[in-house]
Formats: structure tokens, sequence, C-alpha cells
């Protein structure tokens, strides 16, 4: 008994090493940098005004698909963004396609996920999650087309500055560039060259940022950081912990049985459990990468990619009571038909 | 006496706020009505869509961040 429970805790801490360990220094901390300066530099308020304002439909879901992106990094902070410009007088379906755009491709999630699971899991990813939100968004006003002509006009917004200055915008790239090059351009290399990669870049970052940036802004920045590091990283160690653990339990007999293969049945599996279960941002991409060592399809790999993060009970509950049961539940029904149809064409036509 | 509200629902940067807002109040010696609104619905009303937000007699200070404890004493002077 006690050597079971000492294999389940070396579990978790070989999986704390291998999924957390190795990738602070040239992956979690620029990821967390760079979701600190796109809260900072990026005015949210004008990405905002203009989703409000876009009458005409195809661009607003465009604006709503592509700014949901630097609007919220993680689900808790995406349904009063949602729900605000929902009853604020925006249409139904650029408020949900926020809603499921930005916990789904965020990019804290997205920079992870690419790190453990490749590029091209990573970009399947960010693809389907757009079409989704594109079905989403035209379904959602389908179906609720009579209730939007009773809705009420725009709340007067402030239209603010520009998006982001010039200034700014090279430091993202900067920021950008340091996350990418390490994890991926010189991924296969070893991880002394990595980090050599690594700390060129965040010098050169950090030099240029002393010099264009005021110390005020500077300081807001590494605030926003440390919030995204406080919130996020305790639940990233307990998330992937036990994921070790499972990796452990779990027989692989069963995962190939259920979520193997690229079948319908264990795409709509894995996208079941992934809207059920809350996956705490980033945790996802460990999860599923131990799924797939025991036998998961790279199919339901992207189904469980999309609706774990995007979607989750407690989610689900809070999204029922903003919007009501009907919308709620046309969007989780929604989603569930995507995610299956997503992974299962995944799984058979790209994989 | 001040009104003051504190827009959120509920997340550990609301909870920040609202700590902050009532250290600076008694650092500050001012008696203030802080009210905590949770309906999201009610949001928008005020041009608030991040949250938490920060609210002083009616004026929105802050959205979206949590503002730091000497710009919340500079609004409430």
């Amino acid at each position: 008994m006690t050597s079971f429970v000492y294999e389940l805790l070396m579990a978790g801490l070989i999986a704390l090493k291998e999924y957390i360990a190795l990738h602070v220094l040239t992956c979690l901390i620029p990821a967390f940098l760079l979701a600190g300066a796109m809260v900072t530099f990026v005015s949210r308020e004008t990405i905002i005004y203009y989703l409000g304002a876009a009458a005409n439909k195809v661009r607003s879901f465009a604006l709503a698909s592509g700014g949901s992106f630097f609007v919220a990094a993680c689900s808790c902070t995406v349904i009063p963004v949602s729900s605000g410009l929902y009853y604020a007088g925006a249409g139904v379906g650029v408020a949900f396609i926020v809603l499921w755009v930005a916990p789904a491709t965020n990019i804290l999630a997205i920079v992870y996920t690419g790190t453990l699971l490749g590029s091209k899991m990573v970009i399947t990813r960010i693809i389907t999650a757009l079409l989704m939100a594109f079905i989403v968004g035209f379904v959602m006003n389908y179906a609720f087309r009579k209730e939007e002509v009773r809705r009420v006009s725009f709340y007067s917004l402030k239209k603010g500055v520009n998006v982001i200055g010039k200034k700014e915008a090279l430091l993202l790239f900067l920021l950008a560039l340091t996350l990418l090059l390490p994890n991926y351009l010189v991924a296969k290399s070893p991880y002394s060259r990595k980090v050599l990669v690594w700390a060129i870049g965040m010098t050169i970052t950090f030099l240029y940022a002393l010099k264009a940036i005021d110390r005020e802004r500077i300081r807001r920045w590494f605030d926003e950081t440390w919030w995204f590091v406080r919130m996020i990283f305790p639940l990233l160690l307990l998330g992937v912990f036990i994921v070790g653990i499972i990796g452990k339990v779990l027989p692989s007999s069963f995962v190939q049985k259920y979520l193997g293969g690229a079948s319908v049945f264990s795409s709509w599996f894995a996208t079941v459990i992934g809207q059920l279960m809350y996956f705490a941002t980033m945790t996802e991409a460990p999860f599923v990468h131990k799924m797939l060592e025991l036998g998961m399809g790279k199919g339901p790999s992207i189904a469980l990619l999309l609706t774990g993060p995007g979607m989750s009970l407690p989610n689900i509950l809070a999204i029922i009571k903003v919007f009501g049961l009907k919308k709620g539940l046309v969007y989780v029904f929604l989603i569930m038909c995507l995610g299956t149809f997503a992974g299962w064409f995944a799984g058979n036509y790209i994989f | 006496m001040r009104k003051i509200e504190i827009l959120g629902m509920g997340c550990a940067k609301c909870m920040e706020l609202e700590a902050r807002v009532k250290r600076a109040l008694e650092e500050l010696g001012i008696e203030a009505e802080v009210n905590k609104v949770s309906d999201v619905k009610v949001f928008p009303s005020y041009g608030v869509f991040m949250t938490p937000g920060l609210v002083i007699d009616g004026e929105v200070k802050s959205a979206g961040r949590v503002p730091s404890f000497e710009e919340i004493k500079e609004w409430l002077k």
C-alpha cells in the first residue's frame, strides 16, 4: 500500500519535472510576460468599442474572433466581457464568439500547447477554434434572431485611443520572438542552446523596454504578469501533478478503447470530457500529452484541447445564469456537435 | 458621504481591489459607503466591460485592472 502511494507521488513529481521544470525558463516566463504585456499595452476598451459598434456581420465576427485573442487570457475574465457586450447591445453571435474564442485560443494555452505537442497540433487547434467561432456566431444569431430586434441600441462607449502604440507593438513583437525562437525554431537543438537563444532575446527585449517605455507602465506590465503567475501557476502545478497520477492509474486499454483512433464516438467522448471537466488554463496541454501516450487518437485530442479550456461545468452554469437557460443550452449543444465534428474531421483528414 | 462601487463577479482581482479601497479609506480617515456590484447585466450601464471596475461618486475611475494603492488614495482625496 505504502509503495503504491509512493509510486503515485513519484508519478506526479515526474510529471512536474517533465511539464513544468523543463519549460519554466524558455516557455513559461516569456509566455506570462507576453500575456501581461498584452493586458497592459493593448487597449482592450478600444477593441471592445469596435466589437460593439461593428454592424456588418462578417466584419464583426472576424473582429470578435481576432480581438478576443487580446481581450482575455483565461475563461475567468471572459464572461463579464461577453455579457457586457451582449447587454450593451452587441449581437448575440458576437457575444458568444468572444465567449468561445478567448478561452479556447488564449495566448498562454496556445504557447504551451505548441511547446508540448508540436506546431501541427497547435495550428490545427487555432484554425478549428476560429472556424467553430464563426459557426457559433451564425447559429446563435439565427436561433435568436427574433429577440435581436427587440434589443436596445449600443450604450455610449468611449472610443478611446489606438489599439496599441508603435513602441508597445514592437515590444510585444520582441517578446513573441523570444518565446517562439527557443521553442520552435531551435526546438531540436540541445537545451543549452535554447537557453542561450532565450537569454539573448530576453536581454534585447528588456533593454528595449527600458529605453522606449516609461517606468510607470513597465511597473504596470510586471504587476499584470505577476497576477497571471499568481492566479494560474498554482493551478498549473496542481493540474500537472494530477495528470501524472492519472497517467499512472488510468489503464491504457481504457483510453485506447474509448478515446483511441478517429471514430465519431471517441471524438464525442473527448468533447464531453472537455466540456464538463474544469481545466485551468494551460493544464489541458499536459493532460492531452499524457492521454496521447496512453493511446488517445489525435482527432479526439483536438476536441479535448478545444473544449477543455473553452468550457467546464461551472462555466456552463455561469453562462446559463447570465444569458438564460435557452441560449446556454443551445450553445453547449452546439459546441458538443462542433467539437465532435472537429475531432472526427481532424483525426481522419489532417493527421 | 462618498459613494464607492466595486464592479466584479468575485474574482481574485475584485477582492484585491476591495481590500485596497478599504485600506485607503482607513488610512485617509474617510467615511464612505462601499457597495459591491456583482450583477454583470448592469456593468455596461456604467460603461464597464473589463472587471474589476471602480466607480467613485458615479464616475468610473478604472476598469480591467487593479489600480495601485497610491492611485486609489489620490482618487479618494
